[in-house]
């Protein structure tokens, strides 16, 4: 069922392309047709290009066409100074495209913040009101004109037509390729949960300026092409934040996020926009219902029509399916084997030496406003030991865990791992390093399903693993091996959020042992799941701290972590009141005052 | 001398701008909205106060509340018939949906009052104000008053009232508000309805000391918001701050080279990006991580 709907998604697309090839060919008196079809492939081009960075990355920008215009720009000052037609400065003009995309994200995208949205329309005013006052360059409000190539009267807009088709199927590859490539996954999971995307070792500010320059790559490319079309370029025309609604709206009415809902959007908008034209005329009434198009399709249709349109499709031919049993608690007692180089570094590193520390952490502070959540912490972790976090709720445990892992800079104090002082590493590096670490609750990217989720973090930052197609070769191999290890193969397609917290939050652990940690910061593990998953959770944690993986481990479930731990670091008011093993932290006096009040026996206590 | 013509101006301009840009960091603050069709909402309140102006003669400052009140009301319509299905969807679904709002709005006015420019005629138009050597253009001093008036009154609002509290407890923490009996839903109409009663009283003032015209809703809102971004996002003493800054800076702008005063506005705000991404007074708040 699945493959034969593959094929014909696929024999959709041959026969798309093919019509679109043949069109010139076969109607050789097409040429307003042509004319028309040139601008579905522009918005086509330029809404799938804005999908890049907004669909995929989640960035919205509302002011992408600056980059068509400095395409038409580059090209049109190269030709005017060389003579020859613009579109022969194409790649160069895609290459301005990218290095001003590349300049301004390394600006505006360094924090996670909405300050971009609001940028992206101000430099499309700014741009313009440069190109509209450097006269000496590009011609000032008078623009430019150039001639017409002596083909145009026989061939007419047909050589056009192909060269904006070509550009179009380069898009729509690039995009394609982005999709099926383990970049593609990192910008979804930036869309999804940004600062989890840091701690799984996407370097996300990286990341967010590659999906800004890709994005902008085919406005710069099809940009030096459309200037020679027109004959005629002006810097209110090229910098319209109009061209900027229509791409916008073109994604969004498609689908953003999608490979051809941008594409069928184009053509969507395109030809609704020479309706309007056609049967209304005056651009008044053009914005206005443009402006009717978006708010309808934000209110009604958010994920465009393309995947309504397929989601009810697929909602019906699933409509006859039974639903598979799974039995969970089969799986659960199932001993999966794990090759645990697959979840560990190299054996030299993760020489379980018990003397030696492998993360310290000295005179740690880090308040908000006037809560003092880590008021001065030192603590040492041994490698290869099960290092136990307890205390209150509010006593900072958490936060600690968010300053040692970089989600948050600590106030003052050092945290040193492996040997090296990491205070104030990214992220990203720390996962890099070696640390991985779940979340209380569970942080997955929640449009991905369960094996996309294991396969998005990021062992090494390489080029050649960021461009690697993400279901193929080793990594997903590891990846199998470790949702089977944890129960949960059965799940590989499932969307995270049809998974229950309990599995989540296995889910969650599994997807960390792909960075292969020397050290797993595990936040609450086991709060909110069945007694089974906790099992195999406490059988899973010991089987890969005998091969070496230190863990911490924050936990309010005591006789677990009694039973698991082998030193305890007891959390109170922001600071470390005791630390001991388990034994000793179980007979201390003020422990069991903070935990359980001050008239409460120990013996009543089943641990 | 031209120094402090310069500043005087830029103050002048930058307390107008503190009214404009307050309820766009409210709205951001408290609902996580970048309400890009402000800008409509502000030239609207504009077009409105020349509409009236034209019929009766009135004296426009004299409407800042008619205009307020009736944009107040209208932001609670909007934000329940609109925004309340959308907000979920989070502000990248917002800020779309606004996006939509600016340009049916710009659509309006043009049909209604066509494409051209459009200017208030009142008795102080083409006065100014003379202390020493330095020169106040009045509209310019008016609007600029009536702008800290509106805004001391707005600022009292917030700090005194009971829906002031319960507003300011939910731009700190939603469900914290949710929990002790802040209704979420009312108090984000509330929000948003205030958000655009400022853009009403703006709205009056501009229309006294700019050209009115329905497309310079996008000049409006991408200064405006560049306000927001270099004070920090959701905050109104940013919001303040910024705008007297970029008062300064426009001001100085159209005296030493008009020509490029726009791209001395968004180059302050994009170096001050480079060294200060969350804004001037924005923090990275606990609610970012987590």
């Amino acid at each position: 069922m699945k493959s034969l709907r593959f094929t014909k998604a696929k024999k959709i697309a041959v026969l798309f392309w093919a019509i679109l090839i043949l069109i010139p060919v076969l109607l050789p008196d097409s040429q307003y047709e042509q004319s028309l079809l040139i601008v579905c492939f522009l918005f086509a081009i330029m809404a799938s290009g804005w999908n890049i960075l907004s669909g995929l990355a989640g960035y919205v920008s509302l002011g992408h066409s600056v980059f068509l215009g400095v395409g038409m720009y580059t090209g049109a000052i190269l030709g005017r100074e060389t003579g020859v037609f613009t579109f022969y400065f194409a790649p160069i003009g895609m290459l301005t495209a990218m290095a001003f995309a590349f300049l301004l994200g390394s600006i505006t995208l360094r924090t996670r913040s909405h300050a971009f949205v609001i940028i992206t329309i101000a430099i499309l005013l700014s741009v313009q009101l440069i190109v509209s006052n450097w006269v000496e360059l590009t011609g000032g409000s008078n623009g430019i004109i150039f001639r017409s190539p002596s083909w145009a009267r026989t061939a007419g807009n047909t050589p056009y037509y192909y060269m904006f088709l070509v550009v179009l199927v380069l898009t729509v590859a690039l995009v394609r390729f982005i999709m099926n490539a383990r970049l593609g996954a990192g910008f979804i999971s930036i869309r999804d949960d940004e600062s989890k995307a840091a701690s799984i070792g996407i370097n996300t500010t990286q990341y967010k300026v590659i999906a800004y320059c890709l994005s902008a790559a085919p406005y710069g490319l099809v940009g030096a092409i459309y200037s020679q079309y027109l004959g005629f370029i002006n810097p209110t025309g090229s910098f319209s934040i109009l061209i900027s609604v229509y791409l916008v709206l073109a994604a969004l009415v498609g689908g953003k996020g999608t490979l051809w809902g941008p594409v069928f959007g184009g053509f969507f908008i395109a030809f609704a926009n020479e309706a309007s034209t056609v049967f209304s005329g005056g651009i008044s009434a053009r914005v206005l219902i443009m402006g009717v198009v978006l708010v309808f399709t934000v209110m009604f249709v958010p994920q465009g029509l393309l995947v309504s349109v397929a989601t009810m499709l697929r909602k019906r031919l699933a409509k006859d399916k039974t639903v598979e049993f799974i039995n969970q608690a089969a799986i659960a007692e199932r001993d999966a084997p794990l090759n645990l180089n697959n979840v560990k570094r190299a054996p030299s590193k993760a020489k379980a030496d018990s003397s030696e520390s492998i993360l310290q952490v000295k005179g740690l502070y880090k308040s908000f406003g006037g809560v003092k959540a880590v008021n001065g912490v030192t603590m040492d972790i041994k490698r290869g030991s099960i290092t136990g976090l307890i205390g209150p709720n509010g006593s900072g445990k958490t936060t600690l865990f968010n300053c040692i892992t970089g989600t948050y800079g600590a106030d003052s104090g050092i945290v040193i791992f492996n040997g090296t002082d990491i205070t104030k590493m990214q992220p990203w590096t720390r996962a890099h390093m070696g640390m991985g670490r779940t979340f209380q609750i569970t942080k997955l990217f929640k449009s991905m399903s369960v094996l996309d989720n294991l396969v998005a973090p990021l062992e090494k930052p390489s080029a050649r693993n960021m461009l690697a197609n993400k279901m193929q070769g080793e990594e997903v191999e590891r990846a199998r091996e470790i949702l089977d290890f944890m129960g949960l193969s059965s799940f590989e397609k499932s969307n995270v959020s049809a998974l229950s917290f309990g599995q989540q939050k296995l889910v969650e652990f599994a997807q960390i042992l792909m960075l292969r940690p020397d050290i797993v910061m595990l936040d609450e593990p086991a709060s909110g799941i069945n007694p089974t998953l906790i099992e195999r959770l406490s059988k899973a944690i010991k089987k890969l701290n005998d091969a070496g993986t230190t863990f911490l481990i924050v936990e309010h479930n005591i006789p677990l972590v009694l039973g698991l731990c082998d030193y305890i670091h007891v959390l109170s008011a922001g600071e470390i009141m005791v630390s001991g093993t388990p034994e000793e932290v179980r007979n201390n006096e003020a422990v069991i005052e903070a935990y359980l009040g001050p008239d409460t026996l120990l013996e009543g206590l089943d641990v | 001398m031209e120094i402090i013509q310069v500043l005087s101006y830029g103050i002048l301009l930058g307390g107008l701008y503190s009214l404009l840009s307050s309820g766009l960091a409210l709205i951001f603050g408290v609902l996580d909205i970048v309400n890009v069709a402000q800008g409509a909402f502000l030239v609207s309140g504009a077009f409105l106060t020349w509409q009236i102006w034209d019929l009766t003669g009135i004296e426009p400052i004299l409407l800042i509340p008619v205009v307020a009140l009736l944009w107040f009301g209208l932001g609670i319509i909007i934000y329940r018939t609109l925004f309340v299905r959308v907000a979920p969807q989070g502000p990248s679904m917002t800020v779309l949906l606004s996006f939509g709002l600016a340009l049916i709005i710009e659509g309006a006015l043009n049909l209604i009052f066509g494409n051209k420019f459009k200017s208030v005629q009142t008795s102080y138009s083409l006065q100014s104000y003379k202390l020493g050597e330095i020169n106040f253009p009045a509209p310019q001093v008016i609007a600029s008053l009536a702008a800290a008036v509106v805004l001391v009154l707005l600022y009292l609002y917030l700090k005194l009232s009971w829906a002031g509290r319960a507003l300011r407890a939910t731009a700190q923490n939603r469900d914290g508000a949710a929990l002790i009996g802040i209704s979420h839903r009312k108090i984000s109409s509330f929000a948003y309805g205030l958000g655009m009663a400022t853009a009403g009283a703006g709205g009056v003032l501009i229309s006294v000391s700019y050209p009115i015209y329905p497309a310079t809703h996008y000049e409006w809102i991408s200064k405006l918001l560049g306000i927001i971004v270099l004070g920090g996002m959701g905050s109104i003493p940013g919001a303040i701050i910024g705008s007297m800054l970029l008062g300064i800076v426009e001001a100085a702008g159209n005296t030493y080279a008009p020509q490029w005063t726009i791209l001395f506005f968004y180059g302050v705000i994009i170096l001050s990006l480079l060294f200060k991404p969350e804004g001037l007074l924005g923090a990275r708040s606990r609610k970012d991580s987590v």
